[in-house]
């Protein structure tokens, strides 16, 4: 009897047979029942209507016949989740059998049911088998983990699994080991900051151990989780390599490969030096080379790894060229990679060998293998330098067959050997014209042409070659439009007397009669080059052109280093890292190569490239008041790299801050001759409080004036930040200026004192748009009394965030020899606009509707005389970027957008009405900002 | 890891389909659907598909993560072994009846994606169902025969109909073990008759029916020496450069007495993996003698002469001879040696292709043909690439790796049978002119 018969029922009232046949009493009947509805399932159909029935065949004790119920409420427990609740009791009881067989039969299956009431009843059953004195029980429990986490992750680490989960990596059965390790490291890929797989020295001993003795499948899971393991010094990553060598001579060659990627990433912590190293790399070749006499699928996931390897460490291979020689019988896929791996380990050593190769190549019948052939001894010419000679000859040789796609192959890479190697192979050039008739592809056509036109002044016929070209040119692709009026073009340029015609003729094809941009352009620009100025022109067409680079296709260096990571898995079959192709969030983690051994650098050399903790200045100890309460609470550690947002925490203040902004709006331009100092923070600087007001600042009156050019940022000039009476005889005054990108905070510190002062350091309160000093406050020599020094510090955007009141506000700390001090300033929002705050159009016309009017605010901005392309002109060199214009009624209306550090947008209107000296800004993006943009952008402008 | 597995039948319907993830649903229609363009890895909205074909079948795993290729295929293939060892034959009727067996496999191979086992030492401590023959077990039925290890014409070998028979049927206790040397020769002779390039890559494959059986020892050549530097004793025959053993091989009395022992589980499994590069021990099996001339204007005249370098004793077989032939070839006439060689022109291919069924050691055999190519030009010539070969030599080893013996220990009670068998292949022999 067979089981074939259950594939061939598909008679009415099928489903009223079988429930007829669940529920009949004998066993054998029972199990052919459920074999039929488990065939039924397989091919598709909907057997759920018979969950009760199948579930009352759950109570057995033929272990087949559970197996097959169990297989079948797999399936459907999901869409009949109250029925399934019905086989909890006996999982449950099953979990507790005598039979360690039927107890991992019920976890397995219990933890694949993926209902949430049945989740709940597992978790006890799941410690005990966790515990359970069986191997085959606690390694089926250890996956069952990993199930059951990702159905609920929340009720694992409740549960304390992980803990259970962890101590069986020490488990003394190595296939219980390898399901831990492979458990474990699977839910470490969901929570990447966790130190689930917290691995150290001991418990990578264990794994080692356990590596020797388990199943080659449990293998490859503990080799992919040493991987991830950064050894603290070479020895020991000598050692794991010690023991994890002998896996490369595994029969199984996903094993092999494993094994590979653990000793590629742990070689790069060896000293090149040692023996060992190059122990390790003869040792790697052979398994390699190895992998190669698989099935034609396997080798090439072979071919695409060694391809990597072979970028990264040449030496493991380079005496192996002969293995990637092509057989005739591979299929294409595998004989381009080989080819590909060829070229990358040519070298000047085998090179006659591997062009010998090529040639043959060359020869076969396959047009594509024949075509990347050709290429390839055009890149050996261009890798190996000595050997361009031998490469061109050959090259020669295949034009002889005058087969008219090697022909024509030939003459793109005798192209690409020209550039390489200028002035060098010209001879073939003879040799080269012969074929020009035969060649009616696009890229070979161009390729010649590009050579007629280069070589002009050696080619006795090149106008009569070129004109040739020239006779069907509207028929011609692009590319060879394009290359031919270049190549004429230089042609005229070398023999201006008797290709005149020729160059007008082209000219005109080129900008009358094609309609194809690119070509009319490059025409247009030929035409007024020649005409304008013949000699120019020479210097730029016959200009030298750089030398072509011999390795273009190498794989980008860090691309290339994450992928020696993922060695033998998808991602180096695609050469694509793992988060191009995997979605969510598993395997997004960037792995990377331990840091080189031996090149003077400590593991910790990444921390050295941000500024120190160790720089930034001494602790400041503050001495009383209620706002050297939030200083002592200065973070000292360097900056964080993300700009935290601030939009939430600023709505609330916004509408008060409106009064004071409107006000100050008025009083703070210093063109007004300000003095009026409503604003506590905007103390009119320019009565002379500040001595040491810059030439920039002249400039920027001057510019006042009306000269069209846009000029650098406003700079307000200096206010007395701190009064030497207050602060010891300690006086610092100062302004903020944005140049280059860079923030900068300009101080002027006197010396009012009788004392010399020193040891200057600076420290900002956590601030709005989260300003810190990028560097120390660089006061190099000591202050002698009555002595003022100018200083530059360079702000960043990446301090620590609060919101202020007003919203600029900044609190600052100043310590020398003799105190601390504090003091607070404001500065200009316009400090922050961005230099990239230039909205695109379509962008800025939606989000311009969008703006709800109540973000809406108006300003009046008093007293200026100046037109609106000054004005808009002026303010681009604040970076504020007028977006559009319009004319209505003789008023001009300018759209600006400006963009701050924080990335919020403000977009704002501006109405000029000429002969009216008034300037009204409106609408404004962001109602917590617009009057700090308000009060601030009066003084830009004028 | 895993997310499905599939196995399909050459039309695409599914026999087997197992979701180990329990999340992904059912995505291979479309597959079916590219399965055509036969590529090997397949991705589709986020999922890879990994197939490989064995016996007719598409075995097949989805993976949504980025595991390792050769993890899954390896995977697929020995799944696809010990299918054909518990069912007995490998085709769509027997998985159809067997389809039990293979869920409860596959339960116990794979849990969640991570692959748990896949040897029947420890799957048969597990397995509750009784495999169904597809037909009943008769010697006398010769129809399905062949080396375990390798596909091959070659019949009329009686013990190997024990390969479609499943391991662990109860019908009788068969004590049968067989041992099989095959080897793959692969060659490149230069237009000169030079030897280019030549390697070889064996394996020694066991196929044991043996309930139960402690230990059993294979005897190597005791002359046997590995790697390039190590030689044993002054006329060293055989020589391998590297080798690579099944897990289980112990190998300590291997580097003094070239003794491998093993325990062999049931079903079929390879104990040893050979390779031999650049240096063969003896003469390339075929010299072949080309001459290629232009006739008339239209007609190229291929004078072949084909030498067989083997021992007078043995025989190569199914010897194919594969010469590609000028574009636009239309007709082609030949003179053949004897009545039971046949030559084809296959324009599609661009190809003549000569065929000799036996071939005997020492022999030597001519061809001439003589093809029609309209517009021949010189350069037409050069088109006459290298020639190929396809043949298979039984009883042969070209390394000369033998097994001296095979003894079991303890002694079975009963009779059991050990076969013994080797065969050469070629991979891929070239010839260059």
């Amino acid at each position: 009897m067979t089981d074939s018969k259950y594939f061939t029922t598909t008679k009415k009232g099928e489903i009223f047979e079988l429930k007829a046949e669940l529920n009949s009493d004998k066993k054998e009947k029972k199990k052919e029942a459920v074999k039929k509805v488990i065939a039924s399932m397989t091919v598709g159909k909907d057997v759920s209507a018979l969950f009760p029935d199948v579930v009352n065949c759950m109570q057995t004790d033929n272990l087949e016949l559970k197996k097959l119920v169990y297989l079948y409420l797999m399936n459907y427990a999901k869409s009949q989740p109250d029925m399934a609740i019905m086989a909890v009791n006996t999982f449950v009881k099953d979990c507790e059998d005598l039979n360690p067989l039927i107890r991992a039969l019920a976890v397995r299956t219990m933890g694949c049911i993926r209902v949430d009431k049945i989740t709940e009843y597992l978790c006890e059953p799941l410690r005990k088998c966790l515990k359970d004195e069986d191997p085959y029980v606690r390694k089926t429990a250890a996956v069952c983990v990993a199930k059951l986490h990702d159905i609920n992750a929340q009720l694992v680490e409740d549960q304390g699994f992980l803990d259970t989960l962890k101590d069986l990596i020490s488990d003394s059965n190595p296939m219980v080991v390898a399901n831990a390790v492979a458990a474990l490291s699977e839910i470490a890929e969901s929570h990447p900051n966790s130190n689930l797989l917290d691995l150290n020295p001991q418990t990578i001993n264990k794994l080692l151990t356990a590596l020797n003795e388990c199943t080659e499948w449990g293998q490859i899971f503990i080799l992919d989780c040493l991987a991830s393991y950064l050894p603290r010094d070479d020895r020991e990553s000598q050692s794991i390599c010690e023991r994890v060598t002998p896996r490369l001579s595994h029969a199984n060659s996903a094993v092999v490969l494993s094994a590979v990627k653990v000793l590629m990433k742990f070689m790069e912590m060896l000293p090149k030096d040692l023996d060992y190293y190059g122990t390790l790399l003869k040792k790697l070749a052979p398994p390699l080379v190895t992998l190669l006499s698989a099935e034609p699928e396997l080798q090439y996931v072979a071919l695409r790894n060694i391809n990597l390897i072979v970028q990264k460490r040449p030496e493991i291979l380079k005496h192996e060229m002969k293995v990637f020689f092509v057989k005739y019988n591979d299929p294409i896929y595998v004989k381009l990679e080989k080819l590909d791996i060829m070229i990358r380990l040519a070298s000047q050593a085998n090179i006659a060998q591997v062009l010998a190769e090529l040639k043959e190549y060359a020869t076969e019948v396959d047009v594509d293998f024949v075509r990347k052939a050709v290429r390839a001894i055009g890149r050996c010419a261009i890798k190996v330098e000595q050997s361009a000679e031998r490469c061109v000859s050959t090259l020669l040789d295949l034009i002889q067959t005058k087969v008219n796609y090697v022909v024509q192959e030939a003459i793109v890479v005798i192209k690409d050997i020209f550039r390489k190697y200028p002035n060098k192979y010209e001879s073939v050039i003879a040799t080269l014209c012969e074929n020009l008739d035969s060649l009616d592809e696009p890229e070979a056509r161009a390729a010649m042409i590009w050579i007629v036109g280069e070589y002009a002044e050696r080619i006795d016929n090149a106008d009569e070659l070129l004109e040739s070209f020239l006779e069907g040119f509207h028929d011609e692709s692009t590319q060879v439009q394009l290359q031919l009026l270049t190549a004429i073009v230089k042609l005229f340029l070398k023999k201006p007397t008797e290709t005149q015609e020729l160059v007008q003729q082209v000219l005109s094809l080129a900008t009358q009669d094609s309609d194809n941009p690119d070509l009319r352009d490059r025409g247009y620009i030929y035409w007024r080059l020649l005409s304008t100025d013949p000699v120019a022109a020479k210097e730029v067409v016959l200009a030298e052109k750089p030398l072509i680079s011999e390795e273009t296709d190498l794989i980008e260096p860090t691309l290339l280093e994450e992928l020696i990571c993922h060695i033998g898995t998808l991602a180096s079959v695609y050469h694509k890292p793992p988060s191009a192709f995997v979605e969510g969030s598993r395997g997004v983690q960037h792995k990377r190569l331990p840091p080189r051994a031996g090149s003077g650098e400590s593991t910790e050399s990444p921390d050295v490239g941000q500024s120190g903790p160790s720089e930034a200045p001494p602790a400041v100890i503050p001495s009383q008041g209620d706002l050297l309460g939030d200083l002592l609470n200065l973070d000292l550690a360097p900056p964080t790299a993300t700009v935290p947002s601030v939009q939430p925490s600023m709505q609330m203040g916004a509408m008060d801050l409106l009064g004071g902004g409107l006000d100050s709006l008025v009083c703070s331009s210093p063109a007004m001759g300000a003095g009026l100092g409503a604003a506590p923070a905007a103390m009119p600087a320019s009565l002379g409080s500040a001595p040491a007001v810059g030439g920039g600042l002249g400039d920027l009156f001057d510019l006042g004036g009306g000269v069209g050019m846009p000029t650098g940022s406003y700079v307000a000039p200096k206010t007395v930040w701190l009064l030497a009476m207050k602060a010891k005889g300690l006086e610092i005054s100062g302004t903020f200026a944005r140049r280059g990108g860079i923030i900068q905070m300009d101080l002027s510190l006197t010396n009012k004192a009788m004392s010399v002062m020193t040891d200057f350091a600076i420290q900002f309160n956590r601030n709005s748009f989260g300003l810190a000093p990028a560097g120390p406050l660089q006061v190099l020599t000591p202050l002698s009394p009555n002595q003022t020094i100018d200083v530059s510090l360079p702000l960043s955007t990446s301090g620590p965030v609060m919101k202020m009141e007003p919203l600029n506000n900044l609190q600052v700390a100043v310590k020398n020899n003799i105190d601390v001090f504090y003091f607070s300033c404001q500065y200009p929002l316009s400090l922050l606009f961005v230099e990239d705050g230039k909205m695109d159009r379509q962008v800025f016309l939606a989000t311009w509707k969008d703006i709800p009017n109540d973000n809406e605010a108006q300003f009046q901005i008093k007293d200026i005389h100046l037109n609106s392309d000054v004005a808009s002109n002026k303010l681009q060199g604040s970076n504020i970027f007028t977006i559009a214009k319009r004319t209505v009624e003789g008023q001009d209306m300018l759209y600006q957008s400006v963009k701050l550090t924080n990335g919020i947008w403000v977009l704002a209107e501006m109405r000029i009405q000429t002969g009216n000296p008034n300037y009204t800004w409106m609408c404004w993006r962001r109602p917590h900002v617009r009057e700090c943009v308000s009060q601030n952008d009066s003084p830009v402008i004028s | 890891m895993i997310s499905q597995i599939f196995i399909l039948s050459s039309k695409g319907d599914h026999l087997i389909y197992k979701d180990c993830i329990l999340t992904t649903g059912l995505l291979v229609a479309l597959f079916c659907l590219c399965l055509y363009l036969l590529i090997l890895l397949q991705s589709h909205k986020g999922l890879h598909f990994i197939h490989v074909r064995q016996g007719g079948l598409y075995w097949v795993a989805s993976t949504k993560t980025n595991p390792s290729p050769f993890t899954i295929i390896e995977f697929l293939n020995r799944l696809a072994a010990l299918t054909k060892d518990y069912c007995g034959s490998l085709s769509e009727k027997s998985v159809r009846m067997n389809f039990a067996l293979i869920y409860e496999l596959l339960d116990e191979m794979v849990d969640f994606g991570y692959i748990q086992t896949t040897s029947t030492d420890i799957l048969k401590n597990f397995i509750q169902t009784e495999a169904v023959s597809s037909k009943p077990f008769s010697l006398f039925d010769l129809s399905n025969v062949g080396l375990f290890g390798a596909e091959t014409q070659q019949s009329k070998v009686a013990p190997s109909v024990a390969a479609s028979r499943p391991i662990m049927s109860s019908r009788g206790e068969q004590n049968e073990i067989f041992v099989d040397v095959i080897e793959r020769l692969s060659v490149v002779i230069g237009s000169k008759g030079v030897l280019m390039k030549a390697d070889i890559q064996g394996e020694i494959r066991i196929k044991c029916f043996l309930p139960t059986c402690s230990e059993m020892r294979i005897g190597l050549n005791e002359e046997l020496s590995i790697g390039k530097s190590q030689l044993k004793g002054y006329s060293s025959a055989v020589r391998v450069d590297e080798c690579r053993f099944h897990q289980a091989v112990k190998l300590d009395e291997f580097d003094t007495f070239r003794i491998l022992k093993v325990c062999p589980s049931q079903g079929e499994q390879t104990v040893m993996q050979y390779q031999l590069c650049d240096e063969l021990p003896c003469a390339p099996p075929f010299q072949l003698f080309p001459s290629v001339e232009k006739d008339y204007v239209n007609r190229v005249l291929i004078f072949l002469k084909l030498r067989c370098d083997l021992p007078p004793k043995s025989t190569a077989l199914n010897v194919s001879i594969t010469v590609p032939v000028p574009k636009g070839s239309t007709s082609m006439s030949q003179e053949l040696s004897s009545p039971d060689q046949t030559a084809e022109l296959q324009p599609k291919n661009k190809a003549l292709l000569w065929e000799i069924p036996r071939f005997p050691g020492g022999a030597q055999l001519s061809a001439l043909f003589k093809v029609d190519v309209p517009g021949l030009s010189s350069a037409s010539l050069l088109e006459v690439g290298p020639v190929s070969m396809s043949f298979e030599l039984p009883k042969q080893t070209c390394t000369g790796l033998q097994i001296r013996f095979l003894r079991l220990s303890p002694t079975q009670t009963g009779l059991s049978q050990r076969w013994v068998r080797y065969v050469t292949h070629s991979d891929s022999y070239t010839i260059r002119i």
